[in-house]
């Protein structure tokens, strides 16, 4: 672990270079307010994010080369927390930034925003990579509000299309809706506990909530709100198909990965760190019960409403919810009794959101690709695509097939690895559940392939007038770490592993 | 003579709910924020209560971050219902549905 020979403050550097990223991008923008300078603010938003993702990926690698789990720092009086966790889902988040901003580049080439745009991206990613930091209940609301403050802007960033503002409204609307919920949840905590930090919470648990398990539990439940949101998971899920359906495309990529993936970071380390299962469901606050539920109809909800879209970047919003509910087994499969098994199902449920993000990325890049060409955005519009465009057609092929969990690529592993530690954990019928519904999703992934590749144009050739190349970089960049994370596989899930074992001890 | 903790927890209860009822009938958007204002309150509430019955500050000092990021969140509401005003002449949340909701 470079802790040994770096100071302690060091531990965080992926989330400060990230914010003296979005620093430098306000400068440049107070310096020339008017400036459409492209190739410096896009660049000083890369080189900043890739800084990031470097050091990150160090500090993981780092932290998982000894034997058994690495250090965890913990900083500003146990309010943040550097271990295998936070530096994972620190690699999910800030890769997937490098790859929206890469595709933003050519995308949004025409609007007259740019420093606002690319600076939202930095502090929102700022805000996430904090998430997964967070080890107090203050920290997560802090964080969680610095990642979808900016995120409601960023969706309604183009203020002259309805549907970009239409979008942003409901994203928003939900969204406040859902962290007052939040907030209010995290107040009858502090009441039942007396505490914020989350050792503490559980520390307080550990003795007996003399009386308040009544606020534990409404506060238990509005906290699983409050997560829901940011996962888009049912209930709170619909605000996902509108806002990712109206956000320019790579806002949608950027939402659908990142932010799902730091929404889930929190859920795993409030739940498992503040209120341990064996603890609190002998008070009645059987929250892997709750899970359970929410997964299954998640999983149900967003395949079946995905299965039955006609506009193809709305079908991936939903498939997206059906993911939130595959990796909300990871929650929903532990036992307490075992951290075995707990720690196995965790690390499985974090690696399907590692290689999630990269496929389910690319595939929202695709579409950012097909905007920018603006040939239409049904299914209809994307037939014979592939004859014109190859390289992405093949490249949108492998997400596609990817996240259906078909056998050759990355998310076949992935989900094998969680329907696995799901049945080794006991829940059969969660895996059940989750192994019906992915293949019903090949149904509606296999119909874009279709178009794209073996049905003719409408009207003669579909016209593809430009190959922009910041988009087709992000997406074979995109299709590149899809591929790759099948041989890497088992290095990522032994990493996983290791991070959810520090988690329960 | 202190109040019980119940009161404050009363008090607290009843505003999260007419914020909660707000949202959940009002049509205008500017309406809405005002119920989230209330609810968001209604948790300050309670922390500043829990802060005094567990006798230290942790409540106060999150409340404080509360009502900061209460500002903030509706600072960019504000913008976003300005760009629906913009774009649909109105600001009732029920007119912006050129996708299905």
């Amino acid at each position: 672990m470079p802790a040994e020979q770096l100071p302690e403050w060091t531990a965080l550097a992926p989330a400060y270079i990230l914010a003296a990223t979005a620093m430098v991008l306000f400068v440049i923008d107070s310096i020339d307010p008017d400036s459409d300078n492209r190739n410096l603010l896009a660049g000083t938003a890369i080189v900043g994010t890739l800084a990031s993702v470097g050091v990150a990926t160090w500090f993981l690698l780092a932290w998982g080369s000894g034997t058994g789990p690495g250090p965890t720092i913990t900083l500003f009086g146990e309010a943040v927390v550097v271990d295998g966790t936070s530096l994972f889902f620190t690699v999910i988040v800030t890769t997937v930034t490098a790859l929206v901003l890469l595709a933003s580049y050519d995308y949004l080439a025409d609007d007259p925003h740019q420093a606002e745009y690319y600076s939202l991206i930095i502090l929102a990613a700022t805000g996430m990579v904090l998430m997964a930091s967070s080890n107090s209940l203050a920290t997560v609301f802090v964080s969680l509000e610095l990642a979808s403050l900016p995120s409601y802007a960023l969706v309604s960033i183009l203020k002259r299309n309805r549907g970009s503002s239409e979008a942003g409204l409901k994203y928003f609307l939900i969204g406040a809706l859902s962290s007052a919920i939040f907030v209010y949840g995290i107040s009858l905590v502090y009441g039942a506990t007396g505490s914020l930090i989350l050792s503490d919470v559980a520390a307080a648990l550990d003795e007996g909530a003399d009386g308040f398990e009544g606020l534990l539990g409404v506060g238990v439940v509005m906290l699983i709100g409050g997560f829901a949101f940011k996962t888009a998971s049912v209930p709170f899920h619909f605000w996902a198909p509108e806002a990712y359906e109206g956000a320019p495309a790579p806002v949608s990529a950027f939402l659908s990965s990142a932010s799902k993936a730091a929404g889930f970071v929190i859920a795993f380390r409030v739940f498992v760190e503040a209120f341990p299962l064996d603890v609190v469901a002998a008070m009645g606050v059987d929250w892997a019960l709750m899970f359970q539920v929410l997964a299954v109809v998640t999983m149900i909800v967003g395949n079946f409403a995905a299965a039955v879209q006609s506009n193809v970047k709305r079908m991936l919003a939903y498939s997206s919810i059906g993911h939130a509910g595959y990796a909300l087994i990871g929650l929903a499969a532990i036992t307490g009794g075992n951290p075995g098994h707990d720690a196995t199902v965790l690390g499985a449920s974090m690696m399907h959101l590692l290689v999630y993000g990269f496929m389910n990325t690319g595939a929202f890049l695709f579409i950012a690709l097909v905007e920018h060409w603006d040939v239409g955005r049904t299914f209809d519009d994307y037939r014979g695509l592939a004859r014109t465009a190859p390289f992405a057609s093949l490249a949108m092929a492998v997400f596609m097939f990817s996240l259906a969990g078909l056998p050759p690529f990355s998310g076949f592993a992935s989900k094998y690895v969680l329907f696995l530690a799901a049945i080794g954990a006991g829940y059969w019928w969660l895996a059940a559940v989750g192994a019906v519904t992915s293949a019903l999703s090949l149904y509606y992934y296999s119909r874009v392939v279709k178009a794209l590749w073996l049905d003719d144009p409408i009207d003669g050739t579909p016209r593809v007038d430009s190959y922009p190349r910041g988009i087709y970089v992000a997406i074979i960049a995109a299709a590149a770490l899809t591929v790759l994370a099948l041989p890497a596989f088992g290095v990522g899930f032994d990493l996983a592993e290791t991070a959810a074992t520090a988690l329960f001890e | 003579m202190t109040v019980p903790i119940e009161y404050y927890v009363l008090l607290s209860a009843g505003m999260f709910c007419i914020g909660l009822f707000g949202i959940l009938t009002r049509r205008n958007a500017l309406m809405f924020l005002m119920s989230v204002e209330l609810m968001l309150n209604a948790a300050n509430i309670n922390l500043i209560a829990f802060a005094l019955l567990h006798g230290n500050l942790t409540g106060q000092t999150f409340a404080l971050f509360v009502i900061a990021l209460a500002a903030a969140e509706v600072a960019i509401g504000i913008g976003i219902i300005l760009g629906l005003n913009r774009n649909f002449g109105d600001v009732d949340v029920t007119e912006a549905t050129t996708m299905r909701w």
